[in-house]
């Protein structure tokens, strides 16, 4: 069998590229190092019973990705609510529902009421534009050609058509932190709390780093709104519906199949050679893995020009999140939808500046959803690169902080847990092949995204290999859950 | 207070040095020259044998499993045919293709090698050795070395070493001891004659020059500056960074930086040998289109230059020592190049220059003009492009 192409990776971006490119009528494999498919996207079981969202919570796919490759994909649900815990036992609910959000704000700040409607209207547009953004392969700086400028100029257009103000406004806000963003907003400490936590989920900055402007709107891209959608039938159903439409196009999906090396020759890819020894041989290659594992461990730094191999060793990865999946017994008492422990900024910045420092958060910032007995906590800051102690170590410490931290604001929630599985940042490069732990391939920062993503001068997919190139969370388009870069990369090796 | 560094042979030569013409090489402090004039000193190198301090030569000693792929790697020479015992010449370039610096590599083992480099080199082999298994340490100050040039520097070896050195081939090397110090004593040199250089520890400068000078003493050894060797190295048509080529990370513009072709350099580079290498791709493409410029001799015609000066009743006044200011280079009025360094060669007796020209004037035979200042008059002399090296006697390679 002679393939085309080569996917490293079932993540969705590896899928979504490999339906595209088959949809061209190219014969493509994927190959995943796991035993199951998905990357991130994976629902997963810790024992009988226990099966839950592993790592992202809720998703979606681009709608025009979801068209393009005719995916048969439930609808994800709207409506559920996000629920901040604050202290004294009360809460701030923000129903999707904008009257109800507002009636809800008003009892902390009626002119905060008063603006919610015109804010979320305003970061639906900046997510928009951003949306747009992640659509266009962004040009090669500074060896800018002329005809790529086609893309952008339509990008150019489409920001314009933003309205003066608002292209202003949402650049400015893009390098704004969290904190003065959500200031020039609101006035409510809860509320504005309770957005910033939005803006640091995932990435290892706080609410006043600078540049949380720009990761509340992706994140708020990523989810539609400040609340998850839940799927039914959990994320695994989509990357399910990728693979159904790959097999029904001639793809292939091979797991348990870790990619050791690309193989190389004269500066062009040949193929892969598995951790197995077993040698594929195809006249391209994309890689949805981590830009950094890919370029220092699967191509090899022998392989690349001195000045790019200190660019890619050069790539900020910072994991800093644990996930601790409990199962209850039934009574853990807490509301549907999805809550957030971040009662004030303060309270998040200062759970991160335990991660400047190497440690974990003694009150950590949390999100939880829930799916019937399960409950996930998503756990921040647990930094991949810890002082002091090692994660065996630490494992118990991160489990027993969310529990009791979620406890003091739920009570009664510690005395339902009947079993735990939690993921370290070291699980999840272990496991799950995130170097450092890091969910974006590498931080979502201002140096690191648009057309510095993942290299400066390297930004439309291509590397200096021939046939080879990259469509995964770390170039341009990527981060979070979309298939921009998947989609992105296919339409440029097809050009 | 900031002080240049002095090489340990400094005992010796500062007390040589009659013009105390001190010259700044990386860091260290070297004589210009022992006389007041250079003649004794260039005649040692072209009859006799000449003493020249070399310690300021950046040395890195690499050594571990992947050293011959870090060195086959970084430069544009196919490394992995090296034999132990060989030394190669070779310019390095950035992935452009440019030239960054140049040196020489021994070979000492079959995981260790020596790398010489006019600049600090250690970020650039660190860069290259990126998931690699080896060391890079460099010993600069600990290795003193010494280049005894000139047709009689074999015999002069042959007294104090402890094997003879008449099997020791062009660009090999060998361990041996001299005067009892343990040395590597490499074919190698910078002025196109028989020569050696000499490696050794610090320790043991004083020792080897002491020993050599003792036993040269029948043969005219002459401790010999930096000035004269700077003649006989364009003689020998060997280019010098900074006044030649300016290294591609120190260039302001584009235009300033060369490649390995351009530089006459073409036969360093393993285009057929496996793997990737820094700057490969950019050669190649060069290779199959040809080279915009060229590094080439220029030899001065002696009556032309006559006439110039006739003009003003004077002969030709040509210094005698090396220059390097740069001096356009014309065809049909119209300047097509350069000279870099130009020199009187007092054993063609010539007037001759390295130069960078465009094509297609590169060709050797092609007539050109250079300029020369005629009492303060600037005009133009013929000249013709020759192959290099200039001057190349029998006994440098037998
Ligand atoms: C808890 C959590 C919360 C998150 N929240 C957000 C958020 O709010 N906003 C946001 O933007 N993003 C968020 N993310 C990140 C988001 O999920 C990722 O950016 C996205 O899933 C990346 O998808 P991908 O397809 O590019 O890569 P992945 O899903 O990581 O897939 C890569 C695949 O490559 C495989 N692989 C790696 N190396 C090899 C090899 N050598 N051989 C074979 N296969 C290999 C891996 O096993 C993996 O399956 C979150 C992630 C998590 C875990």
């Amino acid at each position: 069998m002679a393939w085309d192409v080569i996917l490293i990776g079932a993540g969705h971006n590896g899928l979504v590229a490999a339906n595209y490119l088959a949809k061209a009528g190219r014969k493509v494999l994927v190959l995943e190092r796991r035993n199951i498919p998905g990357g991130q996207l994976v629902t997963e079981s810790f024992g009988e019973g226990f099966s839950v969202d592993a790592l992202h919570a809720s998703a979606q796919l681009r709608p025009d990705i979801v068209a393009d490759l005719g995916l048969r994909i439930e609808a994800s649900r709207a409506g559920a609510a996000y629920t901040c815990l604050l202290d004294g036992g009360k809460r701030l609910v923000i129903d999707a529902d904008p009257a109800r959000a507002r009636a809800a704000i008003a009892e902390f700040s009626a002119r905060d009421a008063e603006r919610w409607p015109e804010f979320v209207a305003f970061m639906d547009r900046a997510a928009a534009f951003l949306d747009a953004t992640y659509r266009t392969a962004m040009p090669r700086l500074p060896h800018f050609a002329l005809r790529e400028g086609l893309p952008l100029a339509g990008l150019l257009w489409k920001l314009r058509r933003l309205g003066g103000r608002d292209m202003f406004r949402v650049v400015r806000a893009m390098s704004m932190s969290a904190e003065e963003f959500t200031g020039d907003w609101f006035e409510s400490a809860a509320l504005r709390a309770a957005v910033s936590a939005l803006a640091i989920h995932g990435v290892t900055l706080g609410p006043m780093s600078a540049g949380t402007g720009f990761t509340l709107m992706h994140n708020w891209l990523n989810r539609g709104g400040l609340a998850h959608r839940p799927i039914a039938g959990g994320v695994g159903t989509i990357t399910a519906a990728l693979i159904d439409a790959l097999k029904s196009r001639g793809g292939e999906v091979r797991t348990a199949a870790e990619v050791r090396n690309v193989m190389i020759d004269g500066q062009r890819a040949r193929g892969v050679r598995l951790a197995s020894g077993e040698e594929i041989a195809a006249s391209c290659v994309i890689s949805a893995a981590d830009p950094r594992h890919t370029f220092l461990q699967l191509v090899g730094a022998a392989e690349l020009p001195p000045e790019f191999v200190w660019q890619a060793q050069s790539i900020k990865l910072r994991g800093c999140v644990a996930k601790v999946h409990v199962e209850a017994d039934g009574r853990h008492g807490l509301p549907e939808g999805t809550l957030a422990l971040a009662p004030s900024i303060r309270y998040l910045e200062r759970a991160y500046d335990a991660a400047k420092y190497g440690e974990i958060s003694a009150q950590p910032y949390l999100e939880v959803t829930t799916s019937g007995n399960v409950v996930s906590i998503h756990f921040q800051f647990a930094p991949y690169a810890l002082r002091h102690v090692d994660w065996e170590a630490a494992r118990a410490v991160v489990e027993q902080r969310a529990i009791d931290t979620l406890d003091a604001y739920c009570p009664g929630f510690k005395a339902a847990v009947a079993r735990v599985h939690t993921i370290t940042p070291r699980d999840l490069e272990s496991d799950y092949g995130l170097s450092e732990g890091d969910l974006n391939h590498g931080q979502l920062i201002l140096d690191q995204i648009f057309f510095m993503r993942p290299l400066p001068g390297w930004s439309k997919h291509a590397t200096p290999i021939d046939g080879f190139y990259l469509c995964g969370g770390g170039v341009h388009g990527g981060g979070g859950i979309s298939g921009a870069s998947g989609r992105n990369a296919a339409k440029v090796l097809l050009s | 207070m900031f002080e240049l560094k002095r090489t340990p042979f400094h005992e010796r030569t500062s007390r040589l040095s009659l013009p105390q013409n001190w010259r700044r090489w990386a860091g260290y402090l070297v004589a210009g020259s022992y006389d007041l004039v250079l003649d004794r000193e260039y005649w040692a190198i072209r009859d006799a044998a000449a003493l020249i301090d070399i310690t300021p030569l950046m040395k890195y000693v690499i050594e571990g499993p992947d050293a011959a792929r870090l060195l086959h790697r970084m430069t544009p020479r196919d490394v992995l045919k090296m034999a132990v015992g060989q030394v190669f010449y070779t310019g390095w370039c950035d992935d452009d293709g440019k030239l960054l610096d140049d040196g020489t590599i021994s070979r000492l083992s079959e995981t260790k090698f020596r790398l010489t480099s006019a600049e600090p080199s250690l970020r650039w082999l660190a860069m290259n050795a990126v998931g690699m298994d080896v060391t890079i340490t460099e010993v600069t100050d600990q290795v003193a070395a010494l280049s005894l040039q000139g047709p009689k520097s074999r015999a002069i070896l042959n007294r104090v070493c402890a094997r003879p050195l008449d099997k020791l081939k062009f660009f090999r090397l060998t361990e041996t001891r001299l005067a009892g110090k343990p040395v590597t004593i490499s074919r190698t040199g910078y002025t196109g004659d028989l020569g050696y250089e000499i490696w050794m520890d610090a320790g043991d400068a004083l020792a080897v020059w002491d020993a050599l000078i003792e036993a040269g003493r029948d043969y005219g050894i002459v401790p010999c500056g930096i000035l004269a060797m700077d003649m006989a190295r364009v003689e020998a048509g060997l280019f010098m960074i900074d006044v030649d080529y300016t290294a591609a990370n120190h260039a302001w513009i584009a235009g300033q930086k060369s490649t390995p072709f351009e530089m006459s350099l073409g036969w360093t580079v393993a285009l057929d040998k496996p793997g990737y290498f820094v700057g490969r791709r950019a050669l190649e493409r060069e290779h199959k289109e040809g080279s915009a410029w060229k590094l080439i001799g220029l030899e001065v015609d002696w009556q032309g230059l006559e006439q110039l000066y006739a003009r003003v009743g004077l002969p030709p006044q040509i210094p005698g020592m090396a220059m390097r200011g740069s001096l356009p280079v014309m065809h049909a009025g119209k300047q097509v190049g350069y000279a870099s360094t130009s020199t009187w060669s007092p054993v063609l007796k010539k007037y001759i220059a390295l130069a960078h020209v465009q094509r297609p004037h590169y060709e050797p035979g092609t007539a050109l003009q250079m300029e020369v200042t005629v009492e303060h008059h600037r005009l133009h002399a013929p000249a013709t492009v020759v192959k290099l090296p200039f001057y190349e006697p029998e006994w440098k390679k037998k």
